[in-house]
């Protein structure tokens, strides 16, 4: 998972993530508030100059988490260009969507706007640091839990998928299309069946040590949290007024 | 399929969050009642959501050649019903966000209501109109997981077109040109989950009939094993 590598490598991995959350909300207020292409264009750069010179996370590394995202742009921006009407006889029409290029510029722009800030957060602040901040938002305790059990069950599952797959592929199990797909119907029912026992046995460990509640860790705690908050909700109106100010 | 962070404009954005919002209110009501009940069902949901993710990350053989991967929502549903699976997605879109910058949080709520309240409300819909029209098992299976994952391709594109509607032919247009581009990869997908589906429950039901008996969609007509 390259976003979980680069979040817990960077060099703002030690920074409050409620600061680096109020920054990335901040991206995508400005992101939403710039009116014209260039002043979202210039929030993206400012967004994107940030997490990688400031938090110092690979601009390679960069490119590749956000290639789907701009491949789904790219299959979007393909519908908006064209326009589709019926000609005289009924028959539809293709034809250059009149204002195609100032809309997908509108919403490209935004579009890329938005993610910069989404990656920003994504790849300086581990899961566990987001969890910890949506628990001081006071996001409801069934669904902390889940995201808790579901984080540390992630790696589990697909350690244990990845084995499959190999073992599979190591008797032919994916040597043709049908084959591949029995395989993966096998794989996905072997891997249902684990999720039984393994929730069942961590509900035992649970039960041995008397916990029948929700599921409480300790929160790491930050330096300089409120100093790095307060630099961050600068930095966040600053955004929000170049986004402002770019429109004149 | 899900949309992308900041593509949709911000009306429809939150419209879409605010939308969602009463189904996951009463998603995470029921499903606190249920751990009341049923405390050692926390841990379970947990692992489904790990089990949904990693499933997202398994690759189908499609023949479009794209990279296309199965939901799970449709089996989720089946599994553990829909009440239980709107929460359950949601953790799984906010991990697709948060851990692959697939989705986004402005879409949050599109992709939502799109996958987690549309998909999982059709699969366990249609699961339970086929039993009553007596298909088999299998059949049932298969149309539930392919109708859920067609409900979300299709809701999807609504969701699209009514943001962007055509300048010349207007919503309907518009509808044609989201859904015919993503038909390329959405139904050869929605065709395979619904094989692998069954292949996924005839597997669960040889090798696993006690733990089936528990489900609460199996357990209103009975499958037979």
């Amino acid at each position: 998972m390259l976003i979980e590598q680069s979040a817990y490598a960077n060099r703002w991995r030690a920074v409050s993530p409620a600061a680096k959350g109020g920054f990335a909300l901040g991206g995508l207020l400005a992101a939403f508030v710039a009116n014209t292409p260039t002043a979202a264009a210039g929030i993206a750069l400012v967004v994107v100059a940030t997490t990688l010179l400031g938090a110092r996370v690979s601009p390679w590394l960069y490119l590749r988490v956000a290639a789907p995202a701009t491949a789904f742009l790219a299959v979007s921006s393909l519908s908006l260009m064209f326009s589709i009407s019926l000609d005289a006889s009924g028959g539809p029409q293709w034809q250059f969507a009149p204002d195609a290029v100032s809309r997908i510029a509108t919403v490209a722009s935004r579009s890329l706007a938005s993610l910069a800030a989404l990656l920003f957060l994504v790849l300086t602040t581990p899961l566990r640091d987001l969890i910890v901040l949506l628990r001081q938002l006071r996001v409801p305790e069934v669904i902390l839990d889940l995201m808790v059990l579901c984080y540390r069950m992630l790696f589990v599952l697909s350690e244990a998928m990845h084995d499959m797959l190999t073992a599979q592929a190591a008797r032919l199990g994916h040597a043709s299309a049908r084959r591949s797909l029995h395989s993966l119907g096998l794989l996905a029912a072997n891997l249902v069946v684990q999720v039984w026992q393994r929730a069942q046995a961590l509900a035992t460990a649970a039960l041995a040590r008397n916990g029948c509640g929700s599921l409480r860790f300790l929160s790491p705690a930050f330096a300089h949290a409120r100093r790095d908050t307060l630099i961050a909700a600068a930095a966040s109106l600053a955004l929000i007024a170049l986004a402002g100010s770019l429109d004149r | 399929m899900h949309i992308m962070e900041g593509f949709l404009p911000v009306e429809h954005a939150v419209g879409w969050t605010l939308a969602s919002a009463p189904f996951v209110v009463w998603s995470v009501r029921a499903v606190r009642a249920r751990l009341d009940e049923y405390p050692e069902q926390r841990m379970l949901l947990g692992v489904a959501a790990a089990f949904a993710l990693v499933l997202s990350a398994l690759k189908l053989p499609s023949v479009t050649g794209s990279c296309s991967h199965p939901t799970g929502i449709g089996l989720g549903a089946l599994l553990f019903g829909p009440a239980a699976m709107v929460l359950v997605g949601l953790v799984v879109l906010v991990f697709q966000a948060l851990l692959l910058a697939h989705g986004g949080l402005t879409t949050l709520g599109a992709n939502v209501f799109s996958m987690a309240i549309v998909g999982s409300f059709v699969a366990a819909g249609v699961f339970r109109a086929s039993r009553t029209f007596r298909l088999s098992l299998a059949t049932s299976v298969f149309l539930a997981a392919c109708l859920g994952d067609l409900a979300t391709y299709v809701t999807t594109s609504v969701q699209l077109a009514w943001a962007f509607p055509d300048p010349a032919g207007g919503f309907v247009a518009s509808m044609a040109k989201f859904a015919g581009i993503f038909a390329l990869t959405q139904i050869p997908l929605a065709i395979t989950e619904g094989l692998l589906t069954v292949l996924v429950v005839n597997a669960l039901i040889r090798f696993n009939a006690d733990e089936m008996k528990h489900l609460p969609l199996f357990l209103t007509r009975g499958a037979r094993a």
